[in-house]
Order: structure tokens, then C-alpha cells, then sequence
């Protein structure tokens, strides 16, 4: 029965710490940032490092927690005039967080939807007021360092960071960037149109100048033949004229009998013109044929 | 007490023995109860134990909060795959972190509207005159023109501890800094360089883009891989066809006149070559039968000078014989008995002209 008692007691002990520990403590995640109010009034500065605290319970005390983290916001879209005069339609994502909970609160109530639409109406002011001294090269330009991207998102995030501090909004911008650049609707047609004739003009370039590129590659290729084998007629030339040279070496031999040189010459050319094709008409004082005529008769030689 | 033993005198001795009866038995039912319950909490006390065992997947890292702030420091901080424990909450808290596995996110802000399942049965809305800034993304081009262009971009958490705990949502970031870079990289392009003549520059720009925003934001991941793909305003599908199409026919023109080109210079250059050899082999051939009849005259004008006029007959004759063989037409015309000329009359045609060949009959 003592035994019995004396567990009861643990039991009871543990019920009653766990119930004080709920009623006078709390946590703080890693990701949150907490403000204690006493009888709604912050109690100290907000907490932001994780782990467990001490609280006086309700009605003392009351805690309220905010997620620390970087929230997501993309503003609405919104028709801005460059300093060219050119409609823009840009969007804009922010990168934001709860910097102190304390000045956060009051503001907000604690509602981040709150805390995003203050920040829309902010960026609404500054990005209009950063766009309108931006010519639209600014935006686009095949040159990068002419582009402005960084310069426009890092003003804008700066303007509307001094604008949030001097309202002690309690809220931090990290980053910001262009999300969307647009043009109005009625624009992108005369776009399309734009677009359409440099095409057109493109097309005609790529036939005129492809054949005109085909032209100058044959043009190129015959004067080089050409070029190759007219220095092949002259090597050849060159050639030939060393054989003469040579040949003119060898000529003084036929000098010691002119007659006998002839001789062989219209020899061989005869030969050589006297094929299967020629048709030979001889009479009896060509030789052998003179046999005809001179062959001796009855012991008489003619 | 003379209370209690005035009781006991005013009720029968029974009813004392039926009430300690119940009594007893309430105690029993009380004791059994108790029992029970005992076990009951211990079987609690067990569950609420075993409840802090947790198994990490391979593809994953896991952070225990102790009252809301990490266990460990650094490093140490995430859990590895397997069965780990830790107090069950409200003490601690396990929160799983995806850091291997490949995530992606798509940017189709510069995307004309459409889903998926109209894309995949090709049975998209058809474009209308103009782009309706509320409904159809695109992006504006270093020409002033405008393309459509989406992007998927592969990455993996490398900082567990900031892309969790330091993001809402992160993947929405990444998505974010997608966008900016998609819209900051066509920017910078022409229209022609987006779609079709530098793609893969654009895509690395784009990639290069989103890095450096990555960094400067300290998303606390890496990109693995980003594709882009880009097309022209559906309003001006034609034209852009119409001008690949005049591309390709200038690429198979300029193709053509390199073929020919090629061929030229091959034919000129092997008939060069011919024409020197024909030259050198027409020297060689003149020059060596030169030298061969000069010595043949060398070796035949001691005999030439000795009797030049019966040397020329046997020369003459000796030739003659075997060409007058091969000649196809032989005509001997003697002198006529009077000693006029015989009158031969040659009619020369033209060549016969040749049978056709070929299947015609």
C-alpha cells in the first residue's frame, strides 16, 4: 500500500512538471523569431535564437511567433513608363523577412498577407519611380554592360528598404529582381509586325547573297583551273624547250652527211604512213614494181 | 464512536457482513483497475520510447531540433542514412532533409499559354493577333523583338541547414532566380541568336546567370544541368520557316558551288599534271630516239659513203615490202601501150553512217 502510494506520488509529480513546464515555457523553432508580450506589451526584445524559454502563462505573458525565414513575394503586374517613353509591364519578386519582430507586430498584427500588401504598395512607388529613369536600352541590349538589370533591381531594393525602415516595418528585403519584362498587348502586335518585315528582308538577303556567294566560288574555281593549267601549258613549254635544248646537242652529228640524215627521215616517214588504212597507187617505176618492166625477155634484159 | 456503535446496533449483523462484502469487492475492482492502468502506462511509457526511432533514407539527411534548435553543430549536425533516435516531440523534432536527391523546377514565364495536355495532343488554342501580358509569357530580346523561351533547371541542395531553415519555400526561389535569369540572358541575345543560330550559348548564358544568382542569394544549392528551350511568337511561325528555309537554300547553294569548286580544281589540277607529263614523256621519247638515230646514222654512213645509191634501193625496197603488206589498197597502174596516163577518178564519201545501238528497235 506504501508502494502503491509513493508511485502514485511520481506519477502525480510528473503530471503536475509536465503541466507547469507546458504552462510556464516554450519553444522557439530554428526557423521562428519570438515575441513575449506582458499584458500586450513586448516584454524584451524579440528572441531569435532556437530553444526553450521561460514564460509567466496567460494572462501575463502571451507569445507570439513568426516564421524568421525568407518569404517568397511576387508583386502584380505593372505598366511603368521608361524614360523613353516606352510602356513596360513588369513584375517583380522579393525576397523578404521578418527583421524585428517587435516593430513587425504592431504593424502587421503578425499577418504576413498584411506585411506583403504594405510591401506591394511600396514597390509599386519605388519600382515606377527607378523604371521612369531608365531608357528601355536598359532593359535590352545585346551590349551586357549597357544593360541596367543589376543597377535597376539593386535601386529599387534599396528604395523601398529605406522606405520600410523609416516606417519601422520591421522587415528586411534580401534580394529582388525582375520577374517579368512585358510589353501591353497592343504593342506586341506592332512587334509582330516589326518582326515580320526584318524576316522578310532576311530572306532576301540569305537568297541574293547565297548566290551571290555561289557565283564568286565558280568564278574563283574556273579562274583557278584555269590559272593551274595555263602554269601546266607553260611548264610543259619549258619542258619541251629543254628537249630542243637537248636535242640541239645532238644534231651536229647529222651535219657530216645531210643527204644520208634526209634519206632516213623520209624513210621513216614513209613508214610510219603506210598503214592498213592507205590506199597505194604505184605504177612500173617504182620500185620493186619496176621489175615489171625491166625483168629481162628472151635473154634480152631491158 | 458511540455513534458508530449505536449504528451498528440499529442494523442487523447480515447487512454489516453484505457491506464489508461489497466494500471488498469495490476494493478488488479498484486494485484490478489500477492494474490495469499501471500497464496501460507502461505500455505508453514503451511506445512513447520506441516512438523516437526514425530511419533516414539514402537519399536524404535528417536534423534533430531539441526544443526548437539543432542538435550538434556544423557537420555533426546532419544525420546520415539509417535508424537513429531522439526524443519524441514535444522534446525534439526530426526534420528530413531531400540533400541528394536531383530536384528541378521549370520556368514557363516566357512560355504563351498553353498545358501540358494540350501541348502533348498538338491541340493548343490557336494564336491570336496579339500577346495577352495577363495570360502568355514571352521574353523581350536585345532587337527589340519577341521569343518564347522556358527553361528546367536540374539542381541538388549542397546547404541543408540554409535552404531549409532559411527559406519559406526554396524551390520557389530557385524558381525565381530561373526566371530573372531567363529574362536577363535573352536580354542580351538577338531574336535569330535565341531560336536558332546560337542556342547552346544562350542555354550556358542562362545557366551561368542562375549560378550567379544562386550564389548571391545563398539559395545554399548547386545546378547540375539547365535546358532551354526557346520558339518564335506562334503569330510569325510562317515567316520564321520561310526564312530557315531560305537559310537552307543558301546552304545548299554555297554547298553546291563547293562542289563545283572541288571538282574544278581536282580536274584542273589533274590535268595539269597530264599535260607535264605528256611533256616530259614527250621530251624523254625525243630526246632518246635522237640520240638513237644519231647513232644509227653513225653507225650506217661508213656503208651509206661507200655505195649511197644501193644502200638507198635495199633501204627503200627492204621497207617497202613488209608496209605494202599492210596497206589495205593496192593499185598498180602501168603506162598505157600509147604512153598517156591512165585517168583514175576517186570519189571520196563521207564516213558511212553508223547503225543506231540501243533498246528502240
Amino acid at each position: 500500500m506504501k508502494k502503491r502510494n509513493i508511485l502514485n506520488a511520481i506519477v502525480g509529480a510528473a503530471l503536475v512538471v509536465i503541466f507547469v513546464l507546458l504552462l510556464f515555457t516554450f519553444q522557439v523553432r530554428q526557423s521562428e523569431v519570438a515575441l513575449v508580450l506582458t499584458f500586450g506589451k513586448p516584454a524584451a526584445a524579440p528572441i531569435t535564437q532556437p530553444g526553450l524559454y521561460f514564460k509567466w502563462p496567460w494572462p501575463i505573458q502571451h507569445v507570439y511567433r513568426f516564421d524568421s525565414r525568407i518569404q517568397n513575394f511576387e508583386d502584380k503586374f505593372r505598366q511603368t513608363l521608361t524614360a523613353d517613353n516606352n510602356n513596360l509591364i513588369l513584375t517583380v519578386y522579393v525576397g523578404w523577412k521578418i527583421s524585428d519582430a517587435a516593430l513587425f507586430y504592431p504593424k502587421f498584427v503578425g499577418s504576413v498577407p498584411a506585411a506583403q500588401d504594405a510591401l506591394e504598395k511600396i514597390l509599386a512607388t519605388d519600382q515606377s519611380s527607378v523604371v521612369g529613369k531608365h531608357a528601355l536600352s536598359d532593359f535590352v541590349n545585346s551590349d551586357p554592360k549597357q544593360l541596367k538589370f543589376d543597377e535597376m533591381e539593386k535601386t529599387i531594393q534599396d528604395a523601398a528598404q529605406a522606405t520600410l525602415n523609416s516606417d519601422n516595418y520591421g522587415i528586411e528585403l534580401e534580394f529582388l529582381g525582375f520577374k517579368k519584362i512585358e510589353l501591353p498587348e497592343s504593342v506586341t502586335q506592332s512587334v509582330f509586325e516589326r518582326m515580320k518585315g526584318e524576316r522578310q528582308k532576311l530572306i532576301s538577303a540569305e537568297e541574293n547573297e547565297g548566290a551571290k556567294e555561289a557565283a564568286i566560288i565558280r568564278s574563283d574555281a574556273d579562274r583557278t583551273a584555269a590559272e593551274t593549267i595555263a602554269n601546266a601549258n607553260a611548264s610543259a613549254l619549258h619542258i619541251q624547250g629543254e628537249g630542243d635544248a637537248e636535242a640541239a646537242k645532238v644534231l651536229p652529228i647529222f651535219e657530216e652527211d645531210p643527204g644520208l640524215a634526209n634519206y632516213l627521215l623520209r624513210l621513216d616517214a614513209l613508214r610510219q604512213s603506210l598503214n592498213q588504212q592507205t590506199t597505194l597507187i604505184l605504177d612500173e617505176r617504182t620500185p620493186p614494181f619496176d621489175l615489171f618492166t625491166s625483168m629481162p625477155t628472151n635473154g634480152r634484159t631491158q | 464512536m458511540n455513534g458508530h456503535e449505536h449504528h451498528d446496533h440499529d442494523h442487523p449483523p447480515d447487512a454489516a457482513e453484505t457491506r464489508d462484502a461489497g466494500s471488498q469487492a469495490l476494493a478488488e475492482a479498484l486494485s484490478s483497475s489500477f492494474t490495469i492502468v499501471k500497464i496501460v502506462m507502461g505500455l505508453m511509457v514503451i511506445a512513447f520510447a520506441c516512438s523516437g526511432f526514425f530511419q533516414v533514407g539514402p537519399q536524404e539527411k535528417a536534423v534533430i531540433l531539441q526544443f526548437g534548435k539543432p542538435v550538434g553543430v556544423g557537420e555533426k549536425m546532419l544525420l546520415g542514412p539509417g535508424l537513429h533516435w531522439s526524443f519524441p516531440y514535444p522534446i525534439d523534432e526530426v526534420v528530413r532533409i531531400p540533400i541528394t536527391e536531383i530536384q528541378t523546377v521549370t520556368s514557363d514565364n516566357g512560355w504563351y499559354f498553353t498545358t501540358p495536355e494540350q501541348e502533348l495532343s498538338g491541340e493548343e488554342l490557336p494564336a491570336g493577333p496579339s500577346l495577352n501580358p495577363a495570360i502568355d509569357g514571352y521574353a523581350l530580346t536585345a532587337d527589340h523583338s519577341i521569343v518564347h523561351t522556358r527553361a528546367t533547371l536540374s539542381y541538388h541542395i549542397t546547404d541543408p541547414i540554409q535552404y531549409i531553415f532559411n527559406f519559406v519555400s526554396a524551390s520557389n526561389a530557385v524558381q525565381n532566380v530561373l526566371d530573372n535569369a531567363l529574362l536577363f540572358s535573352a536580354a542580351q541575345f538577338g531574336a535569330d541568336d535565341i531560336i536558332i543560330n546560337d542556342i547552346t550559348r544562350f542555354q550556358e548564358a542562362v545557366q551561368q546567370h542562375a549560378e550567379d544568382l544562386v550564389e548571391q542569394d545563398n539559395l545554399g544549392i548547386a545546378i547540375d544541368q539547365c535546358t532551354v528551350q526557346s520558339t518564335p511568337p506562334r503569330q510569325l511561325s510562317d515567316i520564321f520557316a520561310a526564312v530557315t528555309e531560305a537559310r537552307q537554300k543558301r546552304a545548299e547553294a554555297l554547298n553546291e558551288a563547293h562542289n563545283y569548286e572541288n571538282r574544278m580544281t581536282n580536274n584542273a589540277t589533274a590535268t595539269a599534271e597530264n599535260l607535264i607529263n605528256l611533256a616530259q614523256s614527250s621530251k624523254f621519247n625525243y630526246v632518246t630516239n635522237l640520240v638513237a638515230e644519231a647513232k644509227r646514222f653513225s653507225d650506217i654512213l661508213p656503208y651509206y659513203q661507200t655505195n649511197s645509191s644501193l644502200y638507198m634501193q635495199q633501204t627503200f625496197v627492204r621497207m617497202l615490202g613488209p608496209a605494202l603488206t599492210n596497206v589495205q589498197d593496192k593499185w598498180y597502174v602501168p603506162v598505157r601501150a600509147d604512153g598517156e596516163p591512165y585517168q583514175l577518178r576517186l570519189q571520196l564519201n563521207r564516213e558511212p553512217p553508223q547503225p543506231k545501238t540501243g533498246a528502240t528497235p
